[in-house]
């Protein structure tokens, strides 16, 4: 390794392991604070909501600070009395639907996009269009023959309708695809084959350390688009089995026009398992030390 | 230096040995790769295949929603959406949105992902607060955008009067309502693809950006030669997914509308998106016209498909990483 | 070849895996849990949107007719029947009995197939108790009918008397019910109002409000009684266009659309004095500016009767139990449970006998400063003689609220977006 301290103009204070830059300036915290501010607002204002009444929803000038109603609307949005939902049901329906389908879709993209990345085999090129290809059918047909399909199977109001369909998607399989090609050496792999290790030792010992943070980012991509998903759940699943975005449609309690405040109660109790998902896989993320896998 | 991908048998000392052994050895290495693909194939042939099939039938027929009779007439759904002004309508507004959306959207995940990818302080809690678009719900986006974005009462004509810009009508106008929705889809998508590149920008070395320090690269030039070369199959992969969602641009436009206004997106239909009018020709009006949707579905994969295409081939002329 | 570290992901592997096959086995024992049914009770399942009032409704039938249970599902209007449709559809997913609002009503009868006619259990008996118009309006082509009404949205006016006293109209409804009996001469009050009125404030909050309050008195309006469209060549549709272009270029209108950011918010700010008001309007009105209090008041609405709004409950050919559930729907829509949901819950009742009943004629609202309001709505919903419904209304509806915004707006000349709404309608009817 080259000695680092000659050749730079500025001295700056350097650890040994380079592999970051230094922490920024004040302009970098600054721009990061409005991308901060930018992106938690809305959520905030959300809970403003939440915690007044809906008459508080369209007052100009906007309220910005919360209130004291938050407590009442969580009270009244797991009483069956006011809301015709079982809204704790549909937490732990979305909880069960997600997981499920993440781990999934983390285990089988990192296989087939292995496969894709590194492995030779006739076709390769081809099925991988076509993977590319099946990205581009928009959802909304889709609908109704997917409902057809389930209505056979017999998997009407069941998770089962909801999970079985994104057990694999071709969003995974193309991210794990770019990512191996770029982040696994083929050395790597030559030194694992030399040792006599066959393809499924390969996958395990190899390619799966070595997508941890690629895995962490499509676990917790795919476990936030399972959980917000609406379209597809809202017609095969009803009221009395629902996942937690359909159960928020189903909060209304004004014949024509929703209760906000409580709606909104409802969004901001819905996204606390995922902010706890995030915790969970966000370390992992930044893979922190990658240098066992990966010399040059 | 650049090896080939090895596959194939590996010899041993043992000739005799070897047969059943190398045997197995090629079946793994012929076997396996189709093996680990076929999961995903195997989940799109049930669920997948079928939806396309008969989406691509029902577009050859004049099906109404509500009745399962219908009758067979060929491309004509095809033929009248050439003749259909309301349709290249939405494709010039699908267009338009898509493309002040995704490049600042694309280039502002970039630039985020390599500040976090520092040793900014609370770095954790930052990576974690660019996702929370993504996952505050859509509920509350559609009623924060629609105020943001009022005419008389909303925050960004508050802010714009306040430099001598009076009273834009943001969801009235054409290329206003493209300016907010770009907004909209810049704010909840910047965090995810800023995600996705950081984890990326993980598995470049340091050893480069070492050597590059040596060679009198600063920050931003070390940025251009070494971080962007590096994460060109990513770059390529958000590129593609971007102009694939961006192209079915659904939520965010329909979201965007008054709540009586029919999914025309707009009085004059200016910020209808093609998914829009194929929503509002199958569910969202009363006319339930489910093969001229399927019609519009179809020409919209083919769009999408050339779209794609035209993307990859720009965006792969990135010079690719000189190891 | 494997680091130490790959045991902590392989661990999480393991745990991952675990999840996997709990939750298959957790979904598989509570799908089959769901599938048990108590052995000699009916499940009846009613599907609503928002709240019809029908809690204490289910209570006393579930009490009187043991062995049948009553589940009700509720959704947002618009997905409600967005889902409707596409479970119809698929011939699977819709319950029981579904409620369906007048503004769908037609197009869901154009396609009476999926729906009982409860006609089978008695419905032509009961056809006396409601207004004609209102019965009419679920009776498909075929002569089935498909369902019951549930409640009317009747209208009248309701204005604000604190801004027509500053601009020294009279605030009495009495009085302002002979000013304007008819539309035209509502518009000419609204000259009056917009000559004193305060800065910024307008007579009307919303051309398409107004301009659906005067085409739902036209009869006929866009379908002739046969069922064909007449939209172009019907008189009655351009007057009711060239009034609201009137009130637009006479400056009286504020533009907004219903429900929008802007409309709400000109609830609290006064920025507009009349907007047509259903019955369902005063609860939303008392959500919005609970500090308007006393400040309202509602007179007769020009040209003698009004609707906006009103459902029925129809009961889908996939209901495994059809006579129990048509006996439901009869249940909650007779007189008397309309009449409980009034005291309740406010909705207005949709039959004769009901509307003409004390209880609602001497109905009085403090918040709209103690008006009559049962008798105001109950008298224009039994003037009303309405336009046929199509199958096509929501569209035509939907045109005409653009056409009106888009002149609103300042996007087009009134001659060239009645053109283009006279194109659309063509292009929708198709």
């Amino acid at each position: 390794m080259a000695t680092v301290a000659s050749a730079i103009p500025k001295p700056r204070r350097r650890t040994a392991v380079a592999r970051r830059f230094d922490s920024g300036g004040p302009l970098t915290y600054l721009f990061l604070t409005l991308v901060v501010v930018g992106s938690i607002f809305p959520l905030y204002w959300s809970l403003v909501v939440a915690s007044h009444t809906n008459a508080a929803v369209y007052e100009y000038p906007p309220k910005l600070l919360p209130g004291a109603n938050l407590f009442h609307n969580l009270h009244r949005l797991f009483n069956s009395g006011v809301v015709n939902v079982d809204f704790a049901k549909a937490l732990v329906n979305s909880a069960i639907v997600a997981s499920v389908v993440t781990a999934s879709v983390v285990f089988f993209s990192a296989l087939a996009g292995f496969a894709f990345a590194k492995l030779e085999f006739r076709g390769r090129k081809l099925l991988f269009v076509l993977v590319l290809a099946t990205l581009i059918v928009p959802v909304q047909l889709g609908l109704i023959p997917l409902y057809i399909e389930m209505k056979h199977f017999g998997w009407l109001n069941n998770l089962k309708a909801v999970v079985a369909p994104n057990l694999v998607t071709a969003f995974g399989v193309f991210l794990m695809r770019q990512y191996i090609v770029g982040a696994v050496p083929n050395e790597l792999i030559a030194a694992a084959r030399v040792d006599g290790a066959k393809t499924w030792r390969v996958f395990w010992h190899v390619i799966l350390p070595a997508v941890r943070p690629i895995a962490a980012v499509l676990g917790l991509l795919t476990f936030m688009t399972t959980w917000n998903d609406f379209l597809w759940p809202y017609i095969v699943l009803n009221a009395r089995n629902p996942t937690v975005q359909v159960a928020i449609s189903d909060i209304a309690t004004v014949a024509y026009v929703p209760d906000y405040s409580l709606i909104l109660t409802a969004c901001f109790v819905s996204i606390l398992p995922l902010l706890a998902v995030f915790l969970l896989l966000g370390r992992q993320i930044i893979g922190g030390i990658m240098q066992g896998a990966i010399k040059g | 230096m650049e090896a080939k991908t090895t596959s194939g048998a590996v010899e041993t000392s043992a000739p005799r040995r070897v047969t059943r052994r190398a045997r197995l050895r090629r079946l793994d290495s012929k076997a396996s790769p189709y093996l680990y693909i076929t999961p995903f194939f195997v989940v799109f042939g049930i669920f997948g295949l079928f939806p396309l099939a008969y989406t691509a039938y029902v577009s050859l027929t004049n099906r109404n929603l509500l009745n399962p009779v219908a009758n067979f007439i060929g491309l004509h759904n095809y033929a009248l959406l050439i003749h259909d002004s309301y349709f290249w309508n939405a494709v010039e507004n699908t267009l338009g949105i898509w493309f002040l959306s995704t490049v600042p959207q694309l280039v502002l995940a970039l630039v985020i992902a390599h500040v976090l990818n520092t040793k900014v302080r609370v770095r954790t809690f930052f990576r974690m607060a660019i996702l929370l678009p993504q996952v505050t719900s859509l509920v509350a986006v559609a009623l924060i955008f629609t105020q943001m974005f009022g005419h008389d009462y909303g925050f960004v004509n508050w802010l714009l009067g306040l430099v001598g810009i009076h009273h834009v009508y943001w969801e009235a106008g054409r290329l206003s309502s493209w300016i907010a929705l770009s907004v909209m889809v810049t704010w909840r998508w910047t965090g995810y693809n800023a995600l996705i590149y950081l984890a990326a920008m993980q598995s470049i070395p340091d050893e480069l950006y070492e050597a590059a320090a040596v060679d009198g690269a600063r920050r931003w030039r070390q940025f251009i030669h070494v971080t962007v070369p590096m994460l060109r199959p990513t770059i390529i992969f958000t590129t593609i997914i971007s102009t694939i969602g961006g192209l079915q641009l659904f939520t965010e436009p329909y979201l965007f509308q008054p709540r009586t206004s029919g999914g025309t997106g707009g009085s004059a239909r200016q910020y209808q998106t093609i998914v829009m009018y194929l929503y509002e020709k199958f569910l969202g009006s009363s006319q339930f016209k489910f093969g001229y949707a399927a019609a519009i579905a179809w020409c919209l994969v083919l769009l999408i498909a050339v779209f794609g295409f035209i993307n990859y081939f720009v965006v792969s002329r990135i010079r690719s990483a000189e190891i | 070849m494997p680091s130490k570290r790959t045991h902590g992901w392989r661990s999480r592997k393991v745990i991952a895996a675990a999840v996997v096959i709990a939750a298959l086995v957790g979904s598989a024992l509570a799908a089959s849990a769901a599938q048990g049914r108590t052995h000699d009770s009916i499940t009846l399942t009613v599907d609503v949107f928002g709240d019809f009032g029908y809690h204490d409704l289910y209570t006393q039938y579930m009490a009187s007719h043991p062995g049948i249970t009553i589940k009700e599902d509720t959704e947002d209007y618009a997905p409600h029947h967005t889902a409707l449709a596409q479970h119809l559809a698929t011939g699977a997913g819709a319950d029981d009995i579904e409620a369906v609002e007048v503004g769908f009503i037609a197009q869901f009868a154009s396609q009476p197939q999926n729906f009982v006619d409860l006609r089978q259990y008695g419905a032509s008996a009961l056809k006396s108790r409601y207004p004609a118009w209102k019965y009419n309006q679920a009776v498909a082509g075929n002569h089935a009918v498909i369902g019951l009404g549930t409640d009317v949205g009747s209208l009248g006016i309701c204005y604000r008397t604190d801004l027509f006293k500053k601009a020294g109209l009279p605030t009495s409804p009495a009085a302002l019910g002979k000013m304007w009996p008819t539309w035209q001469k509502f518009l000419t009050v609204g000259k009056q109002f917009q000559a004193k009125a305060p800065k910024g404030v307008k007579f009307i909050d919303s051309g398409s409000n107004l301009y659906n309050a005067i085409i739902a008195q036209a009869n006929p309006a866009y379908y002739s009684p046969g069922g064909s469209v007449i939209a172009a060549t019907n008189p009655k549709v351009l007057a009711a266009w060239n009034l609201t272009m009137q009130a637009v270029s006479s400056g009286q209108d504020l533009g907004l659309s219903a429900f929008s950011n802007d409309w709400n918010t000109g609830f609290k700010k006064g920025t507009f004095a009349t907007v047509t008001c259903p019955a369902w309007m005063m609860g939303y009105i008392q959500g919005q500016a609970p500090a308007t209090k006393g400040k309202w008041n509602i007179a007769n609405v020009p040209g003698g009767g009004g609707s906006w709004g009103g459902s029925f409950l129809t009961v889908t050919k996939q209901s495994q139990h059809p006579a129990e559930a048509a006996d439901l729907v009869k249940f909650l829509t007779s007189p008397a449970s309309e009449l409980y949901i009034f005291k309740h819950t406010g909705n207005l009742p949709s039959e004769v006998p009901v509307l003409k009943s004390k209880s609602v004629q001497t109905f009085r609202n403090p918040f709209f400063s103690n008006a009559p309001v049962g008798a105001i709505f109950a008298n224009s919903a039994l003037r009303l003689t309405p336009q046929v419904l199509g199958p096509h209304q929501g569209d035509f509806q939907t045109a005409a609220s653009n056409a009106i915004q888009r002149v609103e707006q300042h996007k087009q000349s009134a001659a060239a977006s009645w053109k283009q709404f006279l194109k659309d309608v063509q292009s929708s009817g198709a």
